[in-house]
């Protein structure tokens, strides 16, 4: 990976035809799932995720394979892939770098922190301290760290992948709903059934099978399908159809999804369009989406219903015109 | 304020505001409470419940106009209604529903006593029972002998507990005390079908409102059409079903075919009244064999109602013979012989005996006539003898004013709404013939009438006072018009009279032999002389109704209607009339023409002088049948109007029916969404081209949802149309519905599509459609 195509200007990318920019998914989606068995869904979603300029929130219990699945899919567009594990004791420097004094050359030298590569995993981000979280979603949000004062822009693309582990509830540090909203999609994994569990124990029992793992795509070319995904259009009926979407969840939740959840569902039904290979988006993208982009902006307002069940009605209720 | 108000407070506090606290005084809280009451009242149900009270009001103004009494009834039902609001702030309502019993009670054992004795004594359980049953069968009030008595007896009861109900909030209890007391009148057929619609509207209207109101201003907004449908609905369909009994009157399709004179006249009911335009039937109803010509007379009226006439009074069982009248009179022998099943016994005036088999269902009515119980069967065949009164025309004038008090007060009745000025003109058209007794102002009137207004079957349906209107308004009209206004002109006189119905003569088709047809029917005006008893006027001209006949029989038997001729009727007439009036008088003079009255009259009638041609008229009446054979000298004049082709402008009821149906239909065809469909099937077989791509598109997209929706099932809310699509192809749908379903998506929230594909769209949906013609054909 060349320092020129890491730091490639945005502008310099060339939207890619649609149909190229679908092949583009598909290649690199079954380039993942030689590696990752199963999760074909989740795939797509990362890799929608990606496409849309969002951020990806993974709930789930540890080893089932998020980091493998985040590293597969950084390795196979030849993206720098960085991990976090946040723990309580995790500084925000250590996420986004700090200035050393170099004696050498009698210069504060900036050392990157792992916040600066294309994909980052943040792993069990709900352990490490308020302070230290948001350091990370506000690279998230701003594509930029500030440190000392210096402003440094992140990579492009840039992606981050956290997980939650909401099995020791007890010993972390909950996400704000303020932040939470900041990812686009939460996704959750899920153990694998047992065929597929089965098939994974057999390419699992030599060499892994990341280390064989090709890139298939550039970061030139995950970028040009970004720029795709831009140019995707979203017609008059489809913002209506999601406004009205947002709308009801704010009429039927004590807290309904933000505006930047009416945008985010927006950017995701673009990029799934162009995962189907299509140059707009129909409600069926939105449908698709708004069922991993909507619930966890939700607060139900009883204890008995999730942010899905508020989505799932206001896709039965709303008429799609 | 008694104490029994705290029972009222109690009950009452659950309506409003209205219930004052404790004990106050009568002063100012009264005035608080009167207003508050009033504000009950404005309500909108308030205005369907007066609506419905207006109807049965209506009703009783109606016949205290007709029999005297208006003004008091106008105002006790003022002070009943004053006593009613007063009564809502103080009574209990179950204190105010027996006082509304008691009422009741005491009304009719007040009308009881306003009966004269000797028929009081008629007054048994059973008779009341079925006199009970007779009103609800159609018999109308105004033939109850005391009919104003009885309305100004009875109106207070129903007014007063309508008022107390409504001030009361209790609407719906109030509009169905009104509604049961039109509908009464509607079964006593005296709420014609404008009274009944209003009930039944302002009931409507009620029972809308206060189930609407409780949905508050929204629901009205959402169901107004619904109202509007129903009470459209009961407007049309008053208007069209008239299965109330003595509605018969009233056409059964307006605009359709004309009812006849026949039917309007001589169906034997104790009423008759006056409709707009009819027609004449040329089958023969009967023949005569009679030693004299004559009308045949059917009935007689006493009391006019201003829109028809009633025979009021009870028929009697024939018992074998009647009384003569009073003076000096000459047999009359009848044959008759009906060739048609018939509701009336002809008879020439003034019948004393029948023989045949119908002797045994002969009634004797009040006015002195036959009526039978049931009706004659086709070939039945009786006698009659009657007794014309004989007269000259001498004792005519010399008869006097002396007339029997029972007779004046029967027979100069006029509703108090007859406007002064047929008064004032019949003075005048009196006073200019220079005439000074009963008999020379009657002749006077008939000559008026006859040389002032044209004959016409075909005329608007008349509104208001029928004689007031023909004489002020129309030009023409027929003979129910003209004897109605004589009678009514003679009556505002003071000089007894009375409107008759039956046939004229008919064609004579052999020396004593007559064939009388439903186009004979007729109507015509009997004038009382004391000593001498009733004599005939018919004030129609006689010529151009002959003409009207003639044609009409001319037309039937081109066209073959059967029972046209009988007897030998179209071999012509026995003698040959004179081709002209003059010459037929002088006929009539030379063979007896008119025997009933005239041939008395005839020989001293070169005396008469101007009074020639009034006394002519009875001539033509008697040579009408054989004038009909010859064409009538007249020619021409009013012929065509046999048989009403209901041209000209719509009269005012038409009108108001066809608005009250076309806003029925739109807001029912809105309401069932008819429109829509409609729209629909035709937007669903046939897409236009030349629409942008884009738009074609989508069309043919909606179309086969559409069709879809009626195959299948409609889509679903939430529902995508790639789902939609994707999902009914699983029940059978083409595979081709999605390339529509992606050419759809394309144009709608794409970039559009080109016509190309619009148009390979179009075609798909087209071929879906004629796949689905027939369940297209189920759509509508």
């Amino acid at each position: 990976m060349s320092e020129s195509d890491v730091d490639a200007d945005v502008d310099n990318s060339t939207a890619l035809p649609v149909d190229d920019a679908s092949e583009l998914v598909g290649r690199v989606s079954d380039n993942v799932a030689e590696v990752i068995v199963g999760h074909s869904d989740a795939i797509e979603h990362i890799l929608v995720t990606v496409l849309a300029r969002g951020h990806l929130l993974l709930e789930d219990v540890p080893g089932v394979g998020k980091t493998m699945l985040a590293r597969s899919i950084a390795r196979s567009v030849d993206c720098e892939f960085k991990r976090v594990q946040f723990t309580p004791d995790l500084l925000p420097a250590d996420v986004t770098g700090t200035n050393v004094f170099d004696q050498k050359s009698q210069e504060f030298e900036f050392r990157p922190g792992p916040v600066f590569a294309n994909v980052v995993l943040g792993d069990e981000i709900n352990r490490a301290p308020p302070k230290t979280q948001s350091a990370l979603l506000e690279a998230m949000e701003e594509q930029q760290v500030t440190v000392d004062g210096d402003t440094r822009d992140l990579r492009d693309p840039f992606t981050v992948i956290a997980t939650q582990n909401d099995v020791e509830p007890g010993r972390t540090y909950e996400l704000p709903m303020a932040e939470i909203d900041r990812f686009m999609k939460k996704l959750r994994l899920g153990y694998p059934d047992a065929d597929d569990e089965t098939v994974m124990l057999e390419r699992t029992a030599g060499r892994h099978p990341i280390e064989s793992l090709e890139p298939v795509a550039t970061t030139g070319d995950l970028r040009d399908a970004r720029a795709t995904v831009a140019d995707v259009e979203a017609s008059e009926p489809i913002r209506e159809y999601v406004t009205e979407l947002a709308n009801y969840t704010r009429e039927h939740a004590q807290l309904g999804v933000s505006p930047r959840g009416s945008i985010a569902l927006v950017r995701a039904a673009q990029a799934r369009a162009v995962v189907d290979g299509r140059g707009y988006v129909i409600p069926d993208d939105v449908q698709t989406e708004a069922r991993t982009v909507f619930p966890h902006r939700i607060r139900p307002r009883t204890g008995s219903e999730t942010g899905l069940d508020v989505t799932e009605d206001a896709l039965n209720s709303v008429p799609v015109e | 304020m008694s104490g029994g108000t705290k029972g009222l407070n109690s009950l009452t506090s659950s309506d409003g505001s209205r219930a004052p606290s404790g004990t106050v005084g009568p002063g100012s809280s009264t005035a608080d409470e009167a207003s508050g009451l009033l504000a009950a009242l404005w309500t909108p149900p308030t205005a369907g419940v007066a609506v419905t009270a207006v109807a049965f009001l209506s009703v009783f103004y109606h016949v205290t106009d007709v029999v005297g009494g208006a003004t008091f009834l106008l105002m006790e039902v003022a002070v009943v209604a004053g006593l009613g609001l007063a009564a809502a702030g103080q009574l209990r309502e179950r204190t105010a529903v027996v006082v509304t019993l008691v009422g009741f009670a005491v009304a009719l054992t007040a009308y009881f006593f306003s009966v004269p004795e000797s028929q009081r004594a008629l007054f048994t359980i059973g008779r009341v029972g079925q006199d009970l049953l007779a009103l609800a069968s159609g018999l109308s009030v105004l033939r109850l002998v005391n009919a104003g008595t009885w309305a100004v007896s009875l109106a207070p009861i129903p007014t007063f507990i309508v008022v107390y109900l409504t001030a009361r909030n209790r609407h719906v209890w109030a509009v169905s005390i009104a509604a049961a007391t039109t509908g009464f009148f509607v079964l006593t057929g005296d709420a014609g079908p404008g009274v009944a619609l209003t009930g039944a509207v302002g009931g409507a209207i009620t029972l809308g409102l206060v189930g609407l109101s409780g949905a508050g201003l929204r629901g009205l907004e959402a169901q107004w059409d619904t109202l509007a449908v129903i009470v459209a609905a009961m407007i049309v369909v008053t208007s069209l079903l008239t299965v109330v009994p003595g509605s018969a009157q009233s056409p059964v399709v307006p605009g359709g075919q004309s009812p006849s004179v026949e039917s309007s006249l001589v169906s034997n009911t104790e009423r008759v009244s006056v409709l707009g335009s009819i027609s004449l039937s040329p089958k023969v109803r009967f023949t005569v064999e009679s030693n004299q010509p004559a009308y045949w007379r059917v009935g007689s009226y006493d009391r006019y109602t201003g829109g028809g006439w009633v025979r009021t009074g009870e028929s009697q069982p024939y018992d074998g013979s009647v009384r003569s009248p009073p003076g000096e009179t000459v047999e009359l022998r009848q044959q008759y012989e009906m060739r048609a099943e018939f509701d009336a016994i002809p008879a020439a005036w003034k019948p004393v005996s029948i023989r045949g088999s119908p002797s045994g269902i002969t009634q004797v009515t009040s006015n002195g006539g036959f009526t039978p119980r049931t009706a004659l069967q086709e070939n039945e065949s009786y006698t009659v003898v009657s007794q014309r009164p004989q007269y000259t025309t001498g004792e005519l004038r010399r008869a006097g004013t002396d007339y029997p008090g029972a007779v004046r007060q029967r027979y100069t009745q006029l509703p108090e709404s007859t406007p002064d000025r047929v008064s004032e003109r019949t003075q005048r058209v009196i006073a200019e013939a220079d005439a000074s007794t009963p008999y020379d102002a009657a002749v006077a009137i008939e000559q008026y009438l006859e040389s002032t207004k044209e004959y016409s079957l075909d005329v608007p349906n008349p509104s208001g006072n029928i004689a007031d209107t023909f004489l002020f308004e129309m030009d023409e009209g027929y003979c129910t018009y003209y004897a109605t206004t004589m009678v009514t002109m003679l009556r505002s006189q003071g000089i007894p009279a009375r409107f008759v119905t039956g046939y004229t003569t008919g064609q004579r088709v052999g020396p004593e032999q007559y064939v009388v047809r439903g186009l004979d029917s007729h109507a015509w005006v009997e004038v009382y002389f004391p000593d001498v008893g009733w004599v005939r006027f018919d004030p129609t001209p006689a010529a151009a109704r002959s003409d009207a006949e003639q044609t009409a029989i001319d037309e039937a038997r081109e066209s073959g209607t059967v029972n046209v001729d009988a007897a030998g009727s179209e071999d012509g007439v026995y003698t040959t009339p004179p081709p002209t009036f003059g010459e037929t008088a002088a006929a009539g003079n030379a063979t007896g023409g008119d025997p009933d009255r005239v041939g008395q009259l005839a020989s001293p009638g070169a005396a008469l002088g101007p009074n020639v041609t009034a006394e002519g008229n009875p001539f033509r009446d008697g040579l009408g049948a054989t004038a009909t054979v010859e064409g009538g000298g007249g020619g021409g004049g009013g012929g065509g109007d046999g048989e009403n082709d209901g041209g000209g402008l719509p009269s005012r009821s038409d009108t108001v029916l066809g608005v009250a149906a076309l806003i029925g239909l739109a807001a029912g065809a809105r309401r069932t969404g008819l429109t829509r469909r409609g729209y629909r099937f035709v937007w669903l077989v046939y897409q236009p081209t030349g629409e942008e791509p884009t738009e074609t598109a989508e069309r043919a997209y909606r179309r086969l949802e559409y069709l879809a929706g009626r195959r299948y099932r409609e889509r679903a809310t939430g529902e995508t149309p790639r789902q939609y699509v994707a999902a009914l192809q699983r029940r059978g749908l083409t595979a081709e519905a999605t390339a529509v379903a992606e050419t759809f998506e394309r144009a709608h929230y794409g970039t559009g599509v080109d016509e190309t594909e619009a148009a390979a769209a179009v075609e798909t949906v087209d071929e879906l459609v004629r796949e689905g013609l027939p369940v297209v054909g189920r759509l509508t």
